[in-house]
């Protein structure tokens, strides 16, 4: 008994010296959690956890996320980006080893909001169709995967032909020498455009398009519902305006060449976003990732998703996702659109 | 001597209480097979309260519908009381003071359905939302046997969701009830030797319900299921309800 108080005394005894000694020496902490880190890794305390926070944007880029629906089992999400969470999530499972599985909690926000949300810490990693390729669309402090979703990029959509027309014309005076960029610069010259806030069409627009005006909108909904400023041209990721004018605004249509092949402004692939600090995370994303691409399983979910027929609110109640439904906001709303300020 | 009209008066006493116990099971079980078909009527009365705002739920020009949970259960009530002439809003008389718990929970049950669907439903710039009768129906009647000794449960013979499968006993009696005339009072039944009431309460299926079980049979309705190619006042299914005798 007197033993083991003494103990306990020199222990107190010592970590109270050490608390003096060591007072505001956090340079002394950092460097030994450089070389041997006291903390768990991020994949660590996802296995504690059993949950995977993933963020994805309220706004719905078909076919990576629809519109959440009402099934059978409650609110559920569905599209390519939730299929992806889902291999994450089981992927996750088999390396815990744990009794249970990982279960992936969806945290829904608006786009924007989700690097905040990764930067603070409230994220495991998220997705959103989102392609690190673009300039601009990497945030310090953000790891951008490789790519789970190939040869994207950025593409238009028009209402009025005559829009095609111009850029077509601007192709012809190039003789053969295609410059894309120069001919959408001239086709899109005087037009107005509308982009996503933040996404990498804005980006692109902001860089390469000065002789247009810019309209930034909160979601490619409230671009095509805009009738105030009658929106000529909308930028968006390709695979999502082929789904959308196929499937939903049909009364919009892709800008093609004149052979009707897609007109790419520029190329993008999409990648999971996590933290530039998750090392072990963002090895095993790349590995899974790596993984699915090698056993053919990236693409059969690029076609399930982009080319075959198939009803969403079906998949919905068959594999989608619940929502946490007190990190939604209250109600969505597709927003606004403004003009974009200055030059 | 007085040993006689002793036996006499304890038989008597004896009969007077079995007749009187018989009495008060019958009007138990009568009690039962009310409550059952209350509960299935308030379930119907939620499922065609939801019917009737397909429009308004799915209009995607509005974000706030205004379908709140408490707009819902005014109009439910309205609903129940048309459909089965009871006002739950006052303390009525006219049903099984046990049925008045099970019907308040059933009714909480739904508007927490509505509460948490808030979010799909105020999406603007979406259309159809399948927030509708059958899903209504599935989680409302699932939200409630969670809390009770009572099962509710929506079932068909030929379910799109396979968790509303029949059972055995349902699907006897849904085969029946295909051969029946409509009729809108449940069929009940106790089994078990009399310690569980089964009860089947018949839906069928109106015009609206058709623009995703009508015609073309097989044709892909907006949901993404295959049309059954029903038509008006057919069996659609039925509201099951299970109450063991002891569920109190």
């Amino acid at each position: 008994m007197s033993l083991c108080i003494i103990k306990r005394l020199l222990g107190s005894l010592v970590l109270t010296t050490l608390g003096i000694l060591l007072q505001g020496c956090g340079l002394v902490y950092d460097a030994v959690e450089l070389i041997h880190p006291l903390n768990r890794d991020e994949l660590s305390s996802i296995c504690t956890r059993e949950r995977l926070r993933v963020g994805i944007a309220v706004e719905p880029f078909r076919p990576f996320v629809f519109p959440a629906v009402y099934t059978d089992e409650g609110i559920r999400v569905t599209g390519l980006d939730i299929e992806l969470i889902r291999e994450v999530a089981d992927a996750l499972t088999l390396y815990c080893k744990g009794p249970t599985p990982i279960v992936p909690t969806l945290h829904v926000t608006r786009f924007p909001d989700l690097f905040i949300k990764m930067n603070e810490g409230q994220l495991d990693l998220f997705v959103s169709s989102v392609g690190g390729t673009v300039p601009g669309t990497r945030p310090t402090g953000l790891w951008f995967s490789a790519p789970y979703f190939r040869d994207d990029g950025i593409a238009a959509i028009i209402h009025n032909p005559e829009v095609a027309e111009r850029v077509w014309a601007q192709f012809r005076k190039q003789n053969g020498n295609r410059d894309t960029l120069a001919a959408v610069q001239g086709g899109f010259a005087g037009l107005t455009i509308a982009v996503q806030k933040g996404r990498p069409a804005h980006l692109y627009a902001q860089a390469n398009l000065k002789q247009i005006r810019l309209v930034i909108c909160d979601s490619i909904p409230a671009a095509i519902e805009m009738k105030d400023l009658p929106i000529d041209v909308i930028l968006s990721e390709h695979s999502i305006l082929e789904y959308v004018t196929k499937r939903v605004w049909q009364d919009w249509h892709p800008l093609t060449h004149t052979d009707g092949t897609p007109l790419m402004l520029t190329h993008a692939d999409l990648s999971i976003v996590t933290s530039d600090e998750h090392r072990q995370l963002q090895w095993f994303l790349n590995n899974l990732l790596f993984r699915l691409e090698e056993s053919g399983r990236l693409i059969q979910m690029r076609r399930r998703w982009i080319e075959a027929e198939y009803a969403p609110t079906r998949r919905a109640t068959a594999e989608g996702l619940p929502l946490e439904v007190t990190q939604v906001p209250d109600h969505y709303d597709q927003g606004q659109c403004r003009l974009a300020e200055g030059p | 001597m007085l040993l006689v009209p002793n036996i006499i008066l304890s038989l008597g006493l004896m009969l007077i209480l079995l007749c009187a116990q018989s009495g008060l099971a019958q009007t138990s079980q009568k009690e039962t097979e009310r409550t059952a078909e209350l509960l299935a009527t308030l379930l119907d009365a939620g499922r065609v309260v939801v019917e009737q705002n397909q429009p308004l739920i799915n209009d995607p020009r509005r974000g706030d519908k205004g379908f709140s949970p408490d707009v819902f259960e005014r109009l439910v009530l309205d609903e129940f009381f048309h459909q089965a002439q009871i006002d739950l809003k006052t303390s009525s008389s006219s049903f099984p003071p046990h049925a008045k718990d099970l019907l308040t929970r059933l009714l909480l049950a739904s508007k927490e359905v509505v509460a948490d669907a808030q979010f799909v439903i105020n999406q603007r710039g979406i259309g159809y939302k399948n927030f509708i009768p059958a899903t209504f129906g599935s989680q409302a009647a699932r939200k409630f046997s969670k809390q009770s000794k009572v099962t509710i449960k929506q079932t068909t013979l030929d379910p799109r969701n396979l968790r509303n499968a029949p059972d055995a006993y349902e699907e006897t009696v849904l085969k029946r009830l295909a051969h029946q005339p409509a009729s809108t009072s449940p069929l009940v039944e106790w089994i078990d030797d009399g310690r569980l009431l089964r009860a089947m309460m018949p839906i069928y299926y109106s015009e609206d319900c058709l623009t995703c079980h009508g015609s073309p049979k097989g044709m892909l309705d907006i949901s993404g299921y295959p049309r059954e190619g029903a038509q008006v006042g057919e069996l659609a299914g039925a509201i099951s309800i299970q109450i063991p005798v002891d569920h109190r």
